[in-house]
C-alpha cells in the first residue's frame, strides 16, 4: 500500500471504490433485468386479436425495418386533438423483401391509412392488414404469394463425382437451400388435421388426431394451443428449433456437406442461426465430442449412414428445453429420431421421421413431407434477436 | 452512502430475482427440482425440496434429498385438472400445478402426515 496515503484518503478511496462497484454492479445486473421479457417474433394470433379490427389515419414518424418484424410508427391525432403514437407491426423484412418491398416504400412524414387488428394487451399496437398512402391511395407492404413456381419438368438428382446424391449444391452446380416445406405442422402421416403456419390448429378439438399422445402430453399440447402458442420458447427465448421443427421453418434450412470431414451440417434459416452436425464417420453418440460430457442437447447427437440413395440418421440425447414442432408437441429426454433424407429430383428433398418417445407418446409414429430447392440463393438473414417485440 | 448502498442492494436483489436462471422444462411437467414450504411441519421444518423424474410410466424421486431423505412411493398426476398427489414416508402432498406454461410453475395445496397437516407451496427451480 502507498505509505503516503493518509487514513482519510484511504477511507475516501474505499468509499469511492465501493460506490463505483455498487453502481457498476447495479448497472450490470439491471442491464439484464430490464431486458424486455416480451415476445420476439411470434404467432400473430398470440399477440393480436383477430376479432378486434381497427382503422387508423396518421403520419409516419419512424420506419423500423428490423427483424423479426418491421414496424411503422404513426402519430395519430384523436378527435380531441391529442396526438398518440401507435406501433403498426408488419411481416418480417425477409418476407417483405421477397414480396418486393424495401424500407423506402414509406418515409417519415407520409400520411397513411391503416386497417388491422388490435393487440390483445390493450397497448397501442396494430397488426397491419392493409396500409395505404392517403394522398395516392397506393397500397404498400402488401404480401404477395411467394410460393415457388410449379415445376415444369423434373430435373435429375445432382450427384457428386463418386455418384453419391448431393444434399445441397455440388462443386459444379449452383448452391442454394431448402425451403417451402409441404407441411408446416408435425402430424402423424395419415391424420387429416388443419393448422396454420405457426402450428395453431384450426380446431383444438382435433388435437388428439395429431399424434398418439399420452394423456399428460395431450393435455399439455391442448394447453399450448388454447394459449395460442404464446409460450413458444423459440419465439420467447430464441431457443433453437430442435427435432423435426428445423425442417418446418418457412425460412428454410441448408444441408452443407463436409465430405472430407464425413459430416453434414444442418444450418437454420431462422431462429438464432445455430447448426446441427450429423456425423457419418462411424463414431458413437456417447463421447461424440470431447469435453461436452454427454449433456443433453437441443439438437441431440446425430449419426448417420447412406443406404443406397437415402441418408439415414439416428439422433438421441435431446434436452427438454424446446418445442420439437410448430404448434407445441411435447417430448421428453427419451426422444429418439430416425430420419431419412432423400432427393428424388433436383428440386425435392423428401424428409421422413420416425418419432420414438414413450415418455410422451403411446407408440412410435411417423411423419413425412417435402421441401423445395431454392437455387442460387443463400439462407435468409433472419435472426431471433434482441427480444424485439 | 448508506442510502446508495441500500438502493444498490435492492436493485441488485430485484434484478437477481427477475433473471434467476430457471432451467426450462417443456416435457413432463413434474420433472425437475421443486423448492418450497410445507408450513407447520414440526418434524422436518417448514422448508422442503422435492426432486422428481419421469420414466414414461412412473414418477420417481425424493423429498428433501441429502437430509431426512424420503423416497417418493407414488405420484398421481391428473392432466385434466393438473392436480397432483405425491406420497412417501407417510406423507401425502396434494395440490394443483399453477402456471403450467412457465418454467417456474408452482404446486399449491396441502400436506398431511398422520393427524398433522398444513399448507403446501412449491416452486419449480
Amino acid at each position: 500500500m502507498n505509505k503516503h496515503f493518509s487514513r482519510a484518503n484511504l477511507n475516501l478511496q474505499k468509499k469511492t471504490l465501493i460506490k463505483a462497484i455498487l453502481l457498476g454492479a447495479s448497472v450490470f445486473v439491471s442491464s439484464f433485468a430490464f431486458v424486455p421479457s416480451g415476445q420476439a417474433h411470434h404467432p400473430v394470433a398470440a399477440k393480436f386479436d383477430p376479432s378486434k379490427e381497427k382503422s387508423l389515419m396518421g403520419v409516419v414518424s419512424f420506419v423500423d425495418w428490423s427483424n423479426p418484424h418491421a414496424h411503422i410508427f404513426l402519430n395519430v391525432t384523436n378527435s380531441d386533438g391529442k396526438v398518440q403514437n401507435w406501433a403498426v407491426e408488419l411481416e418480417s423484412p425477409v418476407l417483405l423483401k421477397k414480396a418486393g418491398w424495401s424500407e423506402n416504400a414509406l418515409k417519415p412524414g407520409d400520411h397513411v391509412n391503416v386497417t388491422g387488428i388490435l393487440a390483445r394487451n390493450g397497448t397501442r399496437q396494430l397488426w397491419s392488414e392493409k396500409l395505404t398512402l392517403t394522398g395516392t391511395g397506393r397500397q404498400v407492404f402488401t404480401m404477395k404469394d411467394i410460393a415457388p413456381r410449379p415445376l415444369l419438368n423434373q430435373r435429375p438428382t445432382p450427384r457428386w463425382p463418386d455418384g453419391r446424391v448431393a444434399l445441397g449444391g455440388t462443386n459444379t452446380s449452383i448452391d442454394g437451400y431448402w425451403s417451402f416445406p409441404s407441411a408446416m405442422v408435425l402430424t402423424e402421416d395419415g391424420s387429416n388435421v388443419q393448422a396454420d403456419d405457426y402450428g395453431q390448429l384450426n380446431s383444438v378439438t382435433d388435437a388428439a388426431k395429431v399424434a398418439p399422445f399420452q394423456d399428460w402430453a395431450l393435455a399439455l399440447f391442448k394447453h399450448r394451443q388454447e394459449r395460442m402458442l404464446q409460450d413458444d420458447p423459440m419465439y420467447l427465448h430464441c431457443k433453437p428449433p430442435g427435432g423435426p421443427r428445423q425442417f418446418q421453418s418457412n425460412l428454410g434450412i441448408k444441408l452443407l456437406e463436409d465430405r472430407p470431414g464425413d459430416r453434414v451440417f444442418v444450418l437454420m434459416g431462422g431462429g438464432n442461426h445455430n447448426y446441427r452436425i450429423i456425423y457419418l464417420d462411424g463414431r458413437e453418440q456417447s463421447g461424440q465430442v470431447t469435453g461436452d460430457d454427454d449433456n443433453p442437447l437441443y439438437f441431440g447427437r446425430s449419426v448417420g449412414y447412406w443406404e443406397d440413395d437415402v441418408l439415414v440418421v439416428n439422433t438421441t440425447d435431446f434436452n427438454e428445453d424446446f418445442w420439437m414442432s410448430n404448434g407445441g408437441l411435447p417430448h421428453t429426454s427419451q426422444l429418439v429420431l430416425n430420419e431419412r433424407f432423400s432427393r428424388p429430383d433436383l428440386d425435392t428433398l423428401h424428409y421422413e421421421v420416425t418419432i420414438e418417445d414413450l415418455g410422451a407418446y403411446t407408440r412410435n409414429w411417423k411423419a413425412s413431407w417435402d421441401l423445395r430447392w431454392v437455387g442460387g440463393e443463400e439462407l435468409p438473414v433472419h435472426f431471433c434477436q434482441d427480444n424485439r417485440p | 452512502m448508506r442510502r446508495l448502498c441500500v438502493t444498490s442492494f435492492l436493485i441488485i436483489l430485484t434484478s437477481i430475482f427477475n433473471v434467476a436462471p430457471i432451467s426450462a422444462q417443456e416435457g413432463y411437467p413434474l420433472k425437475g427440482s421443486w423448492i418450497g414450504e410445507w408450513a407447520g411441519n414440526e418434524d422436518l421444518g417448514d422448508f422442503v425440496l422435492i426432486v422428481m423424474d419421469w420414466d414414461g410410466e412412473n414418477v420417481s424421486g425424493t423429498i428433501n434429498p441429502g437430509t431426512d431423505n424420503i423416497v417418493i412411493e407414488n405420484v398421481t398426476l391428473e392432466p385434466s385438472s393438473w392436480t397432483v398427489i405425491i406420497e412417501g414416508g407417510g406423507y401425502t402432498l396434494s395440490g394443483r400445478i399453477e402456471q403450467l406454461e412457465l418454467p417456474s410453475r408452482s404446486i399449491l395445496g396441502t400436506w398431511k402426515h398422520g393427524s398433522r397437516s398444513g399448507a403446501l407451496s412449491l416452486s419449480r427451480q
